[in-house]
């Protein structure tokens, strides 16, 4: 049984209240570049997720609550959730920083992006 | 022509014998939904106006004024409470208040079915159907939470310490109402703490 909060309205309930919708953070490239669109990266957009053993992050739903979207970090091994936060965001700096494997160079990628920009 | 009349979800039903609470259906609720954004500032203005109290801010919380009480749903979705006759006038005032200011304002009184549960052990019988720890101080008289009871979607709104109004769609009525029956039974009674009594 997983408990938990949600950032939004602060209800806490086991998972049943919620409801777990695949990983977060996944750009869709015609989004940001509509113009230069690769057949990969599309493929990877679609179909293409982390598995990793450990931290990973995905996005849940407030379902039976206050109906909102929402992240959180989880250890797939463990099942302990390390952070909640909004939909918008990206992890606390300090969850952010224990990520590994392709969650690390991702999170690398996209604040070497916004930095740009 | 038919004539339309109103009937409630629950008309015709009674609570069975030997309960250890009381149970029985509000009938006569008018419910208005109201949606626009929570920082919007002539939004909140406009709906304190016509209504007479600011809609609550914190997360599942209520206010009451008079007849009216304003349950919150979400940040950007209210429940306003009030006796069924006042309806079509409160609606017609939000309306006014609120034309050209981005929100939504429609009359649900028949979307819900509302049962009163009251008496010692409410929440024993409640916590049979949802995961929630109902004696946390989270759920003290005025709030109120959307959540999954007895695999359904259903509003809790806290009354009174042991006064309990569960909203649940109006096609949900009858089996939320047995489901409340079977398991208010005076036989059925949990203990929390402590050794359980045999069951009879």
């Amino acid at each position: 049984m997983l408990i938990v909060t949600c950032p939004v309205c602060g209800a806490k309930g086991d998972e049943t209240d919620f409801h777990a919708a695949g990983q977060a953070h996944v750009r869709r490239p015609a989004t940001h570049d509509p113009v230069n669109i690769s057949d990969e990266e599309q493929r990877d957009y679609l179909f293409i997720r982390h598995n990793p053993k450990g931290l990973h992050f995905e996005r849940w739903r407030c379902d039976r609550g206050c109906g909102k979207w929402f992240h959180a970090a989880r250890d797939t091994m463990t099942m302990e959730f390390k952070a909640f936060y909004k939909i918008t965001d990206l992890p606390p700096p300090e969850v952010m920083a224990e990520a590994k494997g392709s969650w690390a160079e991702y999170f690398a990628s996209r604040t070497s992006m916004e930095s740009k920009a | 022509m038919s004539e339309l009349y109103h009937e409630s979800p629950l008309a015709g039903v009674t609570a069975p014998s030997g309960l250890a609470v009381s149970l029985r259906e509000i009938p006569d609720r008018g419910m208005i939904d109201l949606r626009g954004l929570g920082n919007d500032k002539k939004f909140a203005a406009a709906a304190k106006e016509v209504l007479g109290v600011a809609l609550p801010k914190t997360p599942r919380s209520s206010v009451a004024w008079g007849d009216i009480k304003v349950l919150w749903l979400s940040i950007d979705q209210w429940l306003i409470l009030c006796p069924r006759t006042k309806v079509s006038e409160l609606l017609a005032a939000l309306r006014s208040a609120l034309a050209g200011i981005h929100s939504l304002a429609v009359d649900v009184s028949d979307m819900r079915a509302v049962i009163r549960m009251e008496g010692d052990g409410s929440r024993e019988v409640l916590m049979k159907g949802t995961s929630l720890d109902l004696l946390s101080a989270d759920y003290q008289a005025g709030s109120c939470r959307r959540m999954r009871f007895a695999e359904i979607a259903a509003l809790l709104h806290v009354v009174e310490d042991d006064i309990f109004d569960i909203y649940v769609f109006r096609s949900y009525a009858h089996y939320a109402w047995e489901f409340l029956a079977t398991t208010a039974r005076e036989s059925a009674k949990v203990k929390l703490f402590g050794a359980q009594s045999a069951p009879v």
